[in-house]
């Protein structure tokens, strides 16, 4: 008996081979890019996983956008779905293979003039976005001609990938002998795979597509803080060390010199506990918040309140 | 078997055919017979030492793929494809019963002959030796028809759940790849996604919250918007970290920490990442012309 789990286990394994014209010998080399200023320089790309465990960077398409591209060293190239060279007012030329982009930028400030990009739903792509499996929208492929420009450093530990600018000019993969229009025929498994885009878009329909995240920002109170440790006791306390003006916080009447003891009902005795505490405030929540006002020689008060938390941050 | 079961597995099939297929993407840049050029011979991998930066050089095939060679519990070497887009490390059933990471005799399912889940005790690519690395057993049908094409086969597919244990580098102008280790769970999709696609659909929420204070409220929230330039600043709080970097209302806010900012949603996620009591870099747009200020946001809320 097939165990579903082992069916399972290749669901989300999209690989991306390209089988290119043999132009065997073209070695990549040096471009004649030397007047890129760009070219030695490194910039942080800030990236996505999704879900399925895949690099999402953003890209602009000719200043389009931003459009979320999957980085991919199994991709032959720079693949734009169609969709997505629609929104950029990318108009491929009938009987050109690739469309040229006059001006691609990557989030993070590289910027690449000129480059050649195959206008094509994969349909890896189509499949995953109809059942909506990586959690966000992929609008295209950074393959090879893109990654190659690159020295790469990838952390998945930091918010940002590292892309270094080489002097180096990838070739294009050559353009088909056979185009689709001469009905050479893929081999049979091409057939077979080519259907399924389709085939996911009607699943899509019967099993519903998977929500995108959706995200919501912080309320906003209104208060700077600091913590304080007693020399004594070696005891640390939140104190409130400034209050802005018509804020939720001053109309609260929050002073700057009160200590912060609970917020939202647990207890605070650094930062780290503050901000934990109130990580999900939204705007128009009740916040409620109790606090140690006045010094030992006066008589130290214990106050409660209740803000609500406003938009802003 | 019940029926219901054998209908989800046709339907769970259908989705791995179609994710696993897209191997086949560059089939449309023509198939080629003929002219591939023999790889150069690997270079002979020194035995393992315990560096901290692993060196791992790699060939381009002629499909524009990166190869390495690898021993799998002392036998091959094998070859393999380094791809990014892989979220999974993958052997072909060959390779996986030559090296010993599944048994000769262990049950095939009818499809692609997957055996599914295994684990390689040992694998070594250049200077670099890792150890239990889950793959999946699987004749994927893009490597027969890759390896076909350059008359050599293609063992199987190195993915993210090898290269998420470093931070890699890719050098290809070098041919030369660096691994350092790193501490990163690595998520178990194999476990989390099925149960999402049958379960209901529950939107997941997710609440942003900016790291530092700033002093600052903007246009209103939205997710995304496909062209816009920016976020407009709607009010800067009097003495705010905002109001003492020059920040006006009416200012436009593109970028932030090096992050584009098209969406309110793409700020919060900026400043989540910004630390309280360090300049960042806010570019914006004020009267049509951009201009980049510095910002010190304070630690608060």
């Amino acid at each position: 008996m097939v165990k579903l789990s082992s069916l399972l286990t290749s669901l989300v394994l999209t690989v991306m081979i390209a089988l290119v014209a043999a132009h065997a010998g073209q070695k990549p080399g040096p471009g004649n890019e030397d007047h890129d200023p760009q070219i030695g320089q490194f910039f942080q790309v800030p990236y996505r996983l999704t879900d399925t465990n895949h690099f999402l960077v953003r890209v602009r398409i000719n200043g389009k956008g931003p459009f979320n591209f999957l980085v991919d060293s199994g991709a032959p190239a720079l693949y734009v779905a169609t969709e997505t060279a629609a929104k950029a007012g990318l108009k491929p030329v009938k009987g050109e293979f690739w469309t040229v982009i006059d001006r691609l930028d990557l989030e993070g400030g590289a910027r690449l003039p000129g480059i050649k990009a195959r206008v094509e739903d994969p349909f890896q792509l189509v499949g995953m976005n109809a059942l909506g499996l990586p959690g966000a929208s992929i609008d295209g492929i950074l393959g090879f001609t893109i990654l190659a420009r690159f020295r790469l450093e990838i952390d998945p530990t930091r918010d940002s990938m590292i892309w270094t600018r080489l002097n180096h000019a990838p070739p294009d993969p050559p353009v088909p002998r056979h185009g689709a229009r001469d009905g050479d025929r893929p081999p049979p498994e091409l057939q077979v795979m080519n259907a399924l885009g389709p085939l996911a878009k009607g699943l899509a329909f019967l099993m519903g597509k998977q929500p995108e995240e959706e995200c919501y920002p912080r309320g906003f109170l209104g208060l700077e803080w600091a913590e304080t440790r007693d020399a004594l006791s070696g005891q640390s306390t939140v104190r409130i060390s400034r209050v802005v003006e018509g804020s939720p916080a001053a109309k609260a009447n929050i002073q700057a010199g009160d200590r912060l003891i609970r917020a939202r009902g647990q207890s605070v005795t650094s930062l780290k506990a503050a901000r934990a505490a109130l990580s999900a405030i939204q705007a128009g929540n009740p916040v409620e918040l109790t606090l140690e006002r006045g010094n030992e020689k006066d008589k130290v008060r214990e106050l409660t309140v209740t803000i609500t938390a406003g938009e802003g941050l | 078997m019940g029926k219901r079961d054998t209908w989800r597995i046709v339907l769970v099939f259908g989705l791995a055919l179609l994710l696993t297929s897209a191997a086949l993407l560059g089939v449309c840049l023509g198939l080629a017979r003929a002219g591939f050029r023999p790889q150069a011979p690997a270079k002979t991998s020194t035995p393992a030492k315990t560096t901290v930066k692993a060196v791992v050089p790699f060939s381009m095939l002629p499909s524009n793929h990166m190869l390495v060679q690898a021993t799998i519990n002392g036998k091959g070497p094998y070859r393999l494809i380094f791809d990014l887009g892989a979220p999974i490390t993958l052997l072909s059933n060959q390779v996986s019963e030559a090296s010993g990471v599944v048994k000769a005799d262990a049950p095939r399912s009818f499809l692609f002959s997957m055996r599914g889940e295994a684990e390689v005790a040992k694998l070594q690519v250049g200077d670099l030796t890792t150890t239990k690395l889950p793959v999946i057993v699987l004749d994927h049908p893009a490597l027969k028809i890759l390896g076909e094409a350059l008359g050599r086969p293609v063992d199987g597919i190195i993915g993210f759940t090898f290269f998420a244990r470093y931070r890699t580098t890719i050098d290809y102008q070098a041919n030369q790849m660096t691994f350092e280790p790193i501490d990163f769970p690595i998520r178990d999709l194999l476990r989390e996604l099925p149960g999402r696609l049958a379960g209901p659909k529950t939107i997941r929420r997710r609440v942003l919250a900016p790291r530092g204070f700033w002093g600052l409220r903007l246009a209103r929230w939205s997710a995304g918007n496909i062209n816009s330039a920016g976020v407009p600043i709607v009010a800067v709080l009097p003495g705010s970290p905002a109001a003492l970097a020059g920040l006006q209302p009416g200012d436009v806010l593109t970028t932030l920490n090096n992050r584009w900012t098209t969406s309110v949603a793409d700020v919060y996620a900026a400043v989540a990442d910004v630390q309280p009591g360090r300049d960042v870099s806010v570019v914006i747009l004020r009267d049509g012309k951009e201009q980049t200020l510095m910002v010190r946001p304070a630690d608060g809320i």
